[in-house]
């Protein structure tokens, strides 16, 4: 297994998207650095971010279990039968 | 002495974006995830009032001196700054997050710097540079005793994998390590021991005493590379933090070790067959998520498949998030300030865990088992603590031989 | 290095009181209980400081307090999370801020009669955690439901995200212990009975308790309906291609007489645009998409499922376009936390600075939403091209009636601040545009504020106008109330009930 080296957690080079926006880890959008002028950003190392990204579905799963029993989806509709 | 005007002046300079990050949003969603919250209620104990008051030392409201008593309140578990949403919706995006644990130790830090110390705190990491340990209470700490704990281990010194004893571990709990170092050795991996093992110095860092911990910090790696080690094995989170994070920052590019975590290593080394569970443990169990793994580092499912993989353990999960809300008050040297405070944290953290009429709570953090084990003696009936690693032992058929503390 | 206003004589009389651990006299004590997160002139901080901050843990303490306060005409400070948005807790004159927050019990847990008994400083969402257990749900969800306390939604009347469902804070507090500004301890309810939801015994004294900003006393205890915890939530996110078409299909979905529908919310383009910057739920979205409704529904299975069937057809049949289950999903789980955030903040060259915003929060009807969104952007527009600090962050328009979808709505545009850059000028500006906003409500039948409450500058000078002859009743009542008027003095202008004498 892999453990934790400093080499391997430094985020690869942006890739744009569209205005405003880059990719640099698949999936994961983030703000163009070169808006970010006046505010500057931190040195977020690749475990971080994957560690924030992993952590906000987690709570949103949370928050949807803290509601309510169970989640409806459209898809389920659809696959009861008619709409 | 250098001037405190001009430390703060320095110190707004650094942090007054983190500050206005958080005065600007107004969601204070952190406060109910505190532990320390939970229990005081005190809005100066809140991260909010941390990010605030450097708006205010910034506005010319406050001054360094009324920052001592408030920053004291914290175990830096990480919750706040993981629940805050300008983390977790936006963090990855700007590649900017909250940080209140840092906002905290430089906070600390500065204090120290100005001359203001906390006197538990001062004559703890006094003893630390005494001892090169930390001074775990009631237990002579000398550096001649450090390896005590592998007494008729036979493991050797140096090598390309060290494990790494952590000063409660080495010197309190010795089950923990002993634990650890026979469980690997069974699962056939080749590890050694420090020549020479300082306290990591994440502790000192903590308290706001930089230029000890660096020295710690210099001191290890130094060890390190003298005894050949490319990788570093933890068995406690806070020290894989300490090897992580803080180490990175005072060696930067240099710095070339492989950190793994005991949990990560000993899980994979169950799912490839390496290491057989068969001896059954039949209790029923809670599992506590240390801080420095859960929310800081986001490490929660190797210790479960552990759990999971221990035969005739009846396993009562409380999920990972819910557990942001937890600790065990023991860490950011919080207990050795404000021992009542960080007691009742403790003692909840243990109710929650007689909710689910468990008989153990299974810890994977050495430091949360010492307050944890105390609040679990208190109740009738009473609740027993073991660290993860202390149960694998067991249902691994492994007799540790070693004393407790 | 304390530097309060009291002398040491009222001090020691409060630490008698409360013990000496619950009277904070040091200036992080004090600093850090005066704003609130409404757009704040962090330059001039240290002007809005209250003397001493006291954390009670009783009634009876806080009467006593606020017996002393009566006898040294000391002003008086509630603050439950201080989480609000019309700086109802923020103090005007110094004097003693009363926390509550330490007083967070559950008292009560009746499954039977259905209801439970707390303390203000309690939090919804840490009570609902403990009400799980037992099946059962406090329902009032603001945006702020992570931290709100039960003591501030009461100060504030609150709204509540489904409340097209269950009610807001007012249908769902049935009862309640507080403290008047006189020190004398009573019971409120709709009659009298700490759990009777209906009753027509003397006046309805248990509204007018809600949303006083702290002008009337403090709630020490209340007495809340639990209902059912739901099997199902269902939500559903559709695109439009413009806000005509959306509005159209907003009305058609509230008036579908669907019972489990607990929310709509309208986002209108310039919304889209501004959420097109970070979201990854929009970032990817065609430029086609213009507008969107957010719709949720709660309830039993056998409620929800067929109701949802209908929900879409009518998105459908009115130009809706699903945006998908896990955008629909993770954004209406996402609603506390995701749409106003610091660095959403662009200054017109698209650099980010952090702002903090001002979110409005109007009630207008239906009929008039185009019209007041119109008028609002235009003013938007004015003061971000005078004044280079503002940002436009777009509009809301969700669900405001109790127990329904229909009617009117709370209508919110968010204006983004670089608070940074805030001086007296730029201040002034500020309220003078919050005042243009607030204008246009009234204009269009509407009430300035659903639920921060209007004690703001650029607000309160409106009050009078939209109350009416109900403002002289507010007077009557204050100064009945509150003889010496130490009860938050100086919010909604209730300085004038004493100008006679």
């Amino acid at each position: 297994m892999n453990g934790f080296r400093l080499q391997a957690e430094r985020p690869p080079e942006p890739q744009p998207v569209k205005d405003g926006v880059v990719m640099r880890l698949e999936h994961i959008y983030e703000v163009d650095p070169a808006a970010m002028t006046v505010f500057e950003q931190q040195d977020l190392p690749v475990w971080d971010t994957l560690r924030i990204v992993a952590s906000r579905w987690d709570h949103l799963a949370w928050m949807h279990d803290h509601f309510a029993d169970r989640v409806i989806s459209a898809e389920e509709l659809e696959e009861d039968g008619a709409t | 002495m250098p001037d405190r005007e001009q430390l703060q002046a320095e110190f707004v300079e650094e942090w007054r974006d983190n500050g206005y990050g958080c005065f600007s949003s107004g969601h204070k969603f952190c406060r109910e995830v505190c532990p320390v919250m939970q229990v005081t209620r005190n809005e100066n104990h809140t991260p909010t009032a941390f990010h605030a008051n450097i708006v205010a030392l910034e506005q010319g409201g406050l001054s360094i001196e009324d920052l001592a008593e408030d920053y004291i309140h914290c175990t830096m578990c990480g919750a706040c700054e993981l629940r805050c949403p300008n983390t977790l919706f936006t963090g990855d995006f700007y590649r900017h997050r909250t940080r209140t644990v840092d906002v905290v130790k430089a906070v600390r830090a500065l204090l120290v710097q100005a001359g203001i110390e906390q006197p538990n705190w001062k004559r703890w990491v006094e003893a630390t540079v005494d001892r090169k340990s930390e001074p775990v209470l009631d237990v002579p700490i000398e550096q001649e005793r450090v390896a005590e704990w592998a007494a008729g281990l036979d493991l050797p010194v140096g090598g390309e994998t060290i494990l790494f004893c952590d000063c409660e571990a080495a010197f309190y709990r010795t089950s923990v390590p002993r634990a650890t170092a026979m469980v690997l050795t069974a699962a056939g991996v080749e590890f050694g021991l420090m020549r020479e093992q300082w306290c990591c110095g994440g502790p000192a860092a903590e308290m706001g005493y930089v230029d000890q911990a660096r020295s710690f910090a210099e001191h290890n790696v130094a060890d390190w590379r003298t005894v050949g080690a490319r990788r570093i094995i933890t068995l406690d989170p806070h020290d894989y933090i300490t090897f992580t994070e803080d180490y990175p920052a005072y060696f930067g590019d240099d710095y070339d070790f492989e950190i793994v975590h005991i949990t990560e290593l000993v899980a994979e080394l169950i799912a490839d067959g390496r290491l057989a569970l068969t001896v059954p443990v039949e209790r029923t169990a809670t599992y506590h998520d240390p801080c420095r793994l859960n929310k800081r580092k986001g490490i929660y499912e190797s210790p479960r498949a552990i759990l999971r993989a221990i035969p005739g353990l009846t396993f009562r999960d409380v999920d990972r998030v819910t557990q942001w809300s937890y600790c065990s008050g023991a860490g950011g040297g919080f207990a050795i300030e404000r021992p009542d405070i960080a007691a009742e944290i403790s003692r909840r953290r243990m109710a929650r865990a007689a909710e689910l009429d468990v008989d153990i709570l299974i810890s994977g953090c050495v430091w949360s088992e010492r307050p944890l084990t105390a609040r679990g003696e208190e109740r009738d009936p009473a609740i027993e603590v073991r660290d993860l690693m202390e149960l694998v032992a067991e249902a691994a058929g492994i007799d540790l031989g070693g004393v407790k503390g | 290095m304390t530097a309060t206003a009291l002398d040491d004589p009222v001090l020691e009389e409060l630490r008698q009181i409360l013990g000496g651990d619950h009277v904070l006299t040091s200036r992080t004590s004090r600093f850090n209980r005066t704003r609130v997160p409404a757009p704040f002139p962090v330059h001039r901080w240290s002007e809005y400081l209250p003397d001493v901050a006291v954390l009670p843990t009783s009634a009876e303490q806080i009467a006593e307090v606020v017996k002393l306060a009566n006898r040294l005409r000391i002003p008086i400070v509630a603050r439950a999370g201080g989480t609000g948005l019309a700086d109802g807790a923020v103090p005007l004159r110094g004097g003693i801020v009363v926390d509550v927050k330490l007083m967070n019990r559950i008292l009560d847990i009746d499954l039977v009669d259905r209801t439970v008994t707390v303390q203000p400083g309690i939090n919804m969402l840490k009570l609902n955690e403990e009400l799980k257990k037992h099946g059962v749900f406090y329902p009032d969800d603001p945006a702020s439901y992570p931290c709100s306390l039960v003591g501030g939604r009461i100060g504030t009347s609150g709204w509540s995200l489904i409340g097209g469902r269950y009610g807001h804070t007012r249908d769902l507090v049935i009862s309640m212990q507080l403290v008047l500004p006189t020190g004398d301890i009573i019971e409120v309810g709709d009659g009298g009975g700490r759990k009777i939801r209906k009753s027509s015994t003397g006046f309805q004294l248990k509204h007018l308790f809600m949303g006083h900003q702290g002008t009337l006393g403090i709630c020490t205890e209340a007495t809340l309906e639990l209902v059912p915890r739901a099997e199902a939530e269902f939500a559903a996110f559709f695109g439009y291609p413009d806000f005509e078409t959306a509005y159209r299909s907003t009305g058609a979905l509230t008036k579908s007489g669907l019972a489990t529908l607990a929310g709509v919310v309208l986002f209108d383009e310039q919304k889209v645009d501004y959420l097109r910057r970070d979201d990854e739920a929009y970032i990817p979205q065609p430029p086609e998409l213009r507008s969107v409704i957010a719709t949720a529904m709660y309830g039993t299975l056998d409620e929800v499922k067929p109701a949802a069937r209908r929900l879409m057809r009518i998105a459908r049949e009115t130009g809706g376009d699903y945006l998908g289950d896990e955008v629909s999903q993770g954004d209406w789980a996402s609603r506390h936390d995701r749409y106003a955030t610091p660095l959403h903040g662009r200054l017109r060259d698209g650099t980010v600075v952090p702002m903090c915003w001002h979110c409005e929060d109007a009630a207008i009807v239906y009929s008039a939403l185009p019209d007041v969104r119109r008028e609002w952007h235009a003013i938007a527009e004015r003061y971000i091209e005078g004044y280079g600090i503002f940002d436009d962050w777009g509009m809301f328009f969700y669900t405001n009636g109790p127990y329904k979808p229909w009617g009117d709505y709370l209508v919110e545009i968010d204006i983004g601040i670089w608070e940074q850059r805030l001086d007296d000028e730029t201040w002034a500006a500020w309220v003078e545009c919050k005042r243009e906003i607030a204008e246009v409500s009234l204009r269009y039948g509407g009430s300035i504020t659903a639920c921060h409450g209007a004690t703001r500058a650029g607000d309160v000078e409106l009050v009078p106008l939209e109350m009416g002859g109900g403002f002289e009743v507010m007077k009557q009542i204050k100064r009945a109330l509150d003889p010496n008027n130490i009860m938050n003095p100086g919010k909604y202008l209730l300085d004038q009930a004493y100008e006679d004498g």
